[in-house]
């Protein structure tokens, strides 16, 4: 049996709630969904070792249920729970019991999620395909490394360095990468993301910032950020959320355009976006939560 | 545990529409088609409305069945 059966069989004995989404997510594109599943499943194993399984799928189903939950209680008050960047830091990045289990949670998600699948269809087909030569990249917030990893692992002849808040996110970013093989191409430093405003400007020639901007006080800082650390012509992927809850999600993003605008203020183009949403939502939602990517181009004329 | 049972059994015809299901302290997610991980919360929300309870997200994540439910809400409610 492939890693992914084991993952089906694991959810059906032990999480049969939360089986149809993955089979949703499956449903979205089998092939692409086998391969990025074997791929992720077999870092993890080369990671964490024998019990990989159960311990990243119970993570995944606690993280997911941790979601709905979060969306449930903001459908009722009508505001994210937490608006303190310092509390989630206090509460969330700083605990390594909390984050170590969250973190390889999301980490399934890239592919259990079937909005999340079409999010990396995009990454793989729009932003890695776009790559230069030999390109020096910048991951902010690496979280679990998956991103920044696939992309090392796609490109040999690419460069990454990743920074994180979180010394959790260092370690399991390391060991993923230590498991694909691309440790030797990649460098993480525990930093906070607003703090590399202090770096030299244009050193990348592309950067990755998955799902970071919405545990922002203030984003738009944020974007300045990647703004600055690209290159005129670099490239940017991009990917938020909106009216999207979670422990840790602070700021409340409404619209598409918010994003879209607040990466124009910084220098970038935006050349295309995905805006995606769950196939099921909660029975009379007010809310729709969405997960939107954006692939961003630092602007070489002015506004172009 | 009985009474608990029964109220429990207004909320679940409630939360699936669907009057026809009857629980046991036995019943699983297998056992009623539309119980995913998405109702599952819709569930528990409504539970803690009809209970005056509330749940913590390893409540909501670690239930296997019906009897583990039921007993967590008497424990919450002190019963």
């Amino acid at each position: 049996m492939s890693r992914r059966d084991d993952l089906f069989a694991y959810l059906l004995l032990e999480h049969p709630r939360s089986l149809r989404g993955v089979q949703e997510a499956r449903d979205v594109d089998p092939e692409r969904f086998d391969r990025v599943a074997d791929r992720f499943l077999g870092w993890a194993e080369a990671a964490r070792g024998a019990d990989y399984l159960s311990a990243c799928a119970d993570a995944m189903v606690r993280f997911s249920n941790d979601v709905i939950l979060a969306q449930a209680r903001y459908e009722a008050t009508g505001a994210y729970e937490h608006s303190s960047f310092d509390h989630c830091n206090d509460e969330v990045y700083g605990k390594r019991e909390v984050m170590d289990d969250y973190l390889w949670g999301v980490f399934l998600t890239n592919f259990c999620w079937a909005h999340h699948m079409e999010i990396s269809a995009f990454y793989e087909d729009r932003f890695l395909a776009r790559l230069p030569a030999s390109p020096a990249m910048v991951e902010i917030a690496p979280g679990h490394g998956g991103w920044g990893v696939w992309a090392m692992h796609t490109r040999a002849d690419a460069s990454l360095q990743g920074f994180d808040i979180s010394p959790s996110s260092i370690a399991i970013a390391s060991s993923v990468a230590q498991a694909a093989g691309v440790s030797d191409r990649v460098t993480y430093t525990q930093r906070n993301a607003l703090d590399l405003s202090a770096m030299p400007e244009g050193i990348a020639d592309a950067v990755i910032c998955s799902f970071l901007i919405e545990h922002l006080e203030q984003p738009d800082d944020l974007m300045a950020v990647i703004g600055r650390l690209l290159k005129p012509g670099g490239w940017a992927f991009v990917t938020g959320a909106l009216t999207a809850a979670q422990v840790d999600h602070i700021y409340e993003f409404r619209r598409e355009s918010e994003l879209v605008l607040m990466a124009e203020k910084h220098g970038l183009r935006v050349c295309e976006t995905l805006s995606v949403s769950p196939k099921r939502i909660l029975p009379k939602a007010k809310f729709l939560p969405r997960s939107m990517a954006l692939l961003c181009q630092r602007t070489t004329h002015g506004f172009w | 545990m009985a009474d608990t049972l029964n109220r429990l059994t207004e909320v679940f015809h409630d939360v699936f529409d669907d009057d026809d299901i009857v629980l046991t302290r036995q019943t699983t997610a297998s056992d009623i088609e539309a119980w995913d991980s998405l109702m599952h919360v819709t569930l528990m929300l409504q539970v803690e409305a009809a209970f005056g309870v509330r749940f913590s997200s390893s409540d909501v994540t670690g239930l296997k069945d019906v009897g583990q439910l039921v007993d967590l809400i008497d424990a919450k409610a002190g019963r």
